[in-house]
C-alpha cells in the first residue's frame, strides 16, 4: 500500500504543491494519500467548522418546531379523522423520499465500481441513520391511516380500495413491517461498509466514539477473508435494499397516496415516485457533499469529478421524472372518464395549480438547463445547485400528492368506502373535485420539523461515523493515478475485477 | 480477569487451545510482505495459517494469498425460502380463515397475496444475509488480537500462527523479507 501510493502526487490543497492535474482543473481529481488518512479526516472531524455547528443547531431547533407541531396537532384535532394528517404524511414521505434511497447510490455506484463515487459513498450510507427517524415518523401516519373494511351499521362490511387483500383490515402491522426490514438492511449497509474505517480509527478516538467503536468494529483486522465477506455482503445486501426499496415506496405511494383519493387507479405512479426518490437521494447526497467540501473542511479530499459525474446521472433522472409526469397526465387526458377528469383537476388544473406549477419549475425548468451546461456541471456547483431547487420542488410534490390525497375525501360510504358487491359500478369517485386544503400553523410546524430531523440526524451520523470511505479512499489511491498519453496528462484508472 | 470454570471449559470445547503462536510481521510495503508470504510458503508453512492484514481491499490474488471459500451466497437464499413459506401460510391461512370476496375474485387471490408474500421474502432474505455476514466474518471478537496500529496507516501486516519449533525460522523469513517490525504474542 505504501509503495503504491507514495508514488501519487500530494492531494490537492493539502499542504503540498497542487498535484499534476492535466488540463483540467487542480481540483478535478483528487487522489487522496493512504497513509495518515484516517489520522487526518478523525482530527477534522473533531475540530468543528462552524457550518456543521449551524447545521446542528438549526436541524435540532427544527426538529423541536415538528414536535410542538405534530402534539399541538394531535391534542387539537385528534386521529379519529384522516383529513387532519395529510400535511403530516406529506412531511415523512418526503423525508422517506430523500433519505431511503440515499444508501441506494453507495451500493448501485460501487456495483459499477464507479471511482468517482468513492467520496459519496459514506454521505449516502450516513443517510441510512435517518431511516430509523422514518420508522418513528411512520408510526403517527399509520394510526392516521382508515381501515380498509369497516362494519357498516346495517352490519355488512363496508370497504375501501386497497392494494391489500381485504380481510386485513388494517395493514399496518405489514407496513411498519416493510419499513422495519428496509431500515434494518440499510443500518447493515451502513455497519458493514463502516466496519473498516472504525476499526482503524479505535485507536485514535476516544470517550463513546471508541467504545462504539469497538463494540461494532471488534474483531475486524482486515484479513483476505473479512474483505471478501464484506465485499460480497456489501454486494447481496445492496441488491436486496434495491428489491426492498422499491418494494416499501411502492406500498407508501399506494397506500397513502392513490388508495386515498377514490377512484384513482394508475400503474404509472408507484414507478414515478421511485424515480422521484432516486432524483431526491442523490440530490440530498450532492448537497451533503457540496457543504462538505466548500464549507465543511474536506475540499482536499473531495475533488470536482464526483459532481461532474453524478450531474449527468442526476440529469438523467430530472428527465425521468418529467417523462412520468407527462405520462401520468396524458393517459388520464386521453382516457377522459369523468374520474380521471376529476383527478386532473384535482391534482393539476384546478384545486392545487398554483403548487403543480411551482413543482415543475422547481423539478425541471430551472433545474434542467442547471444540469445541461457542461460548464456547471465540470465546476462541480451546478449539481448542487440544481439538487437544492431539486429538493424544493419535491417538497412541494410531495405536498401536492400526499397533503391533497388525505384532503380528498372522508372516511364514510360513498367517501372512500363502499359495499364490495359494488365494485364493479364505480362507486366512491372523486366527484365533485374538492378544492385545495391549506395547512395551519401546525402542518407548517411539522413540516418544518420532517427537514430538521434530517439535518440533526445525519449531522449526528457525521459526528458519530467517519464521514468519508476512508477504506474506499485508499483503495481509490492504489487504481488511480495522472499519467501521460502523448502530450497530455489524464486521470488513469486501473479495474482490477 | 480469569473466566469462571464453566466458560473456560466452553470456550475450551469450541476453540480447542492450540500449541501455535500468533507471530506478526509488519511491511511498509505490499512488496515485502508478498515476498514473505512466498518465503513462508517454500519453507512449509501451510497457508491457512497465515493472514494478511490490510487497511483496504488488495485485488484478488496480488499478494500471493491463498483463495478462500465461503457460503454467505447461499444464506440470502434460505431466508428468503424461510420468508416466502411464512408470507404463503400467514396469506392463505387468513384469507380461508376469513372468506370475503371482494369484486367477484377468489378468495385465494394470487395477486394481493404476492405483497405479503414479496415482503416476507425479502425479509427473510435480509436477516439471513446478516446472520450469514457476521458468522462467515467470524464476528464480533471481542478481544483484539495480535495487530498494529501502523497497519491503518497503510502498512501491511502478515499474522503466521506458527508451532513453536517453526518460531524461529518464520521471524527470520519476515525480517529477510523486510520487515519493519516482528511482535509474538508472547
Amino acid at each position: 500500500m505504501a509503495s503504491e501510493t507514495q508514488a501519487h502526487p500530494p492531494a490537492a490543497g493539502h499542504g503540498h504543491d497542487s498535484h499534476e492535474h492535466g488540463h483540467f482543473g487542480p481540483e478535478m481529481w483528487v487522489i487522496p494519500e493512504g497513509p495518515g488518512l484516517v489520522a487526518d479526516v478523525n482530527e477534522r472531524q473533531r475540530t468543528t467548522p462552524g457550518i456543521w455547528r449551524v447545521v446542528f443547531y438549526a436541524g435540532a431547533i427544527l426538529t423541536i418546531l415538528g414536535i410542538v407541531g405534530f402534539l399541538l396537532k394531535a391534542f387539537t384535532a385528534g386521529f379519529s379523522d384522516h383529513r387532519a394528517w395529510g400535511f403530516y404524511v406529506a412531511a415523512f414521505a418526503f423525508v422517506f423520499t430523500l433519505t431511503a434511497s440515499a444508501p441506494l447510490a453507495a451500493c448501485a455506484f460501487r456495483f459499477t465500481k464507479s471511482h468517482w463515487r468513492r467520496p459519496l459513498s459514506r454521505i449516502a450510507e450516513i443517510f441510512s441513520l435517518v431511516s430509523i427517524v422514518n420508522i418513528l415518523l411512520f408510526i403517527p401516519a399509520l394510526i392516521a391511516l382508515p381501515d380498509i373494511g369497516v362494519m357498516h351499521e346495517s352490519g355488512e362490511q363496508l370497504v375501501r380500495r386497497s392494494i391489500w387483500f381485504q380481510e386485513l383490515v388494517n395493514p399496518s402491522g405489514w407496513l411498519l413491517a416493510g419499513m422495519i426490514g428496509l431500515s434494518f438492511c440499510s443500518v447493515a449497509i451502513l455497519w458493514l461498509a463502516a466496519l473498516p474505517d472504525m476499526a482503524q480509527s479505535r485507536h485514535l478516538v476516544t470517550g463513546f466514539r471508541a467504545s462504539l467503536y469497538g463494540r461494532l468494529a471488534g474483531g475486524w483486522y482486515g484479513t483476505k477473508r473479512q474483505w471478501q465477506i464484506q465485499k460480497g455482503g456489501l454486494a447481496i445486501l445492496g441488491a436486496l435494499y434495491f428489491m426492498m426499496v422499491v418494494f416499501v415506496q411502492f406500498l407508501v405511494v399506494s397506500d397513502f397516496a392513490m388508495a386515498m383519493i377514490p377512484g384513482w387507479k394508475d400503474s404509472i405512479l408507484p414507478p414515478f415516485y421511485t424515480v422521484i426518490s432516486f432524483q431526491g437521494g442523490l440530490a440530498s447526497i450532492l448537497l451533503v457533499a457540496y457543504v462538505m467540501r466548500r464549507w465543511g473542511g474536506y475540499r482536499y479530499l473531495i475533488g470536482q469529478a464526483p459532481f461532474w459525474a453524478a450531474s449527468k446521472v442526476l440529469l438523467g433522472l430530472t428527465l425521468l421524472h418529467t417523462y412520468h409526469l407527462f405520462a401520468f397526465f396524458i393517459t388520464y387526458w386521453y382516457g377522459r372518464l369523468e374520474v380521471e377528469q376529476a383527478i386532473l383537476n384535482y391534482l393539476m388544473f384546478d384545486s392545487y395549480i398554483g403548487i403543480f406549477w411551482a413543482q415543475l419549475f422547481f423539478t425541471f425548468f430551472i433545474p434542467f438547463p442547471i444540469l445541461v451546461s457542461n460548464h456547471a456541471r465540470r465546476e462541480g456547483w451546478g449539481a448542487p445547485l440544481a439538487a437544492i431547487f431539486i429538493v424544493i420542488g419535491l417538497m412541494l410534490w410531495h405536498i401536492r400528492i400526499f397533503a391533497a390525497a388525505f384532503a380528498a375525501a372522508p372516511a364514510v360510504e360513498g367517501g372512500l368506502y363502499y359495499l364490495p358487491s359494488d365494485a364493479f359500478s364505480f362507486p366512491a369517485l372523486l366527484l365533485p373535485v374538492p378544492g385545495a386544503t391549506f395547512p395551519d400553523l401546525w402542518d407548517i410546524f411539522m413540516i418544518l420539523g420532517g427537514v430538521g430531523i434530517v439535518l440533526l440526524v445525519f449531522r449526528i451520523g457525521m459526528m458519530l461515523l467517519p464521514p468519508l470511505s476512508l477504506w474506499e479512499m485508499k483503495e481509490g489511491s492504489m487504481y488511480q493515478r495522472v499519467d501521460t498519453l502523448i502530450r497530455g496528462r489524464y486521470l488513469v484508472l486501473a479495474k482490477p475485477e | 480477569m480469569a473466566m469462571p470454570g464453566f466458560l473456560q471449559q466452553l470456550r475450551d470445547a469450541m476453540y480447542p487451545p492450540s500449541r501455535k503462536q500468533a507471530i506478526l510481521g509488519l511491511f511498509q510495503d505490499a512488496e515485502s510482505a508478498a515476498t514473505a508470504g512466498d518465503a513462508l510458503k517454500d519453507a512449509g508453512v501451510p497457508d491457512t495459517d497465515y493472514d494478511f492484514l490490510t487497511d483496504s481491499p488488495y485485488p484478488e490474488g496480488s499478494l500471493g494469498e491463498r483463495e478462500e471459500k465461503h457460503r454467505l451466497y447461499l444464506y440470502p437464499f434460505i431466508g428468503a425460502l424461510l420468508g416466502l413459506s411464512s408470507g404463503i401460510m400467514i396469506t392463505a391461512m387468513s384469507q380461508v380463515a376469513y372468506p370475503l370476496v371482494t369484486g367477484g375474485k377468489p378468495v385465494l387471490s394470487l395477486p394481493p397475496m404476492a405483497i405479503v408474500c414479496y415482503e416476507g421474502t425479502m425479509l427473510g432474505a435480509i436477516l439471513f444475509t446478516v446472520i450469514g455476514i457476521v458468522f462467515e466474518s467470524r464476528l464480533p471478537k471481542f478481544v483484539l488480537g495480535l495487530y498494529d496500529e501502523r497497519i491503518t496507516q497503510g502498512f501491511l501486516g502478515l499474522r503466521v500462527n506458527a508451532e513453536p519449533e517453526q518460531r524461529y525460522e518464520v521471524i527470520q523469513i519476515m525480517n529477510s523479507a523486510g520487515a519493519v517490525e516482528v511482535k509474538t504474542d508472547q
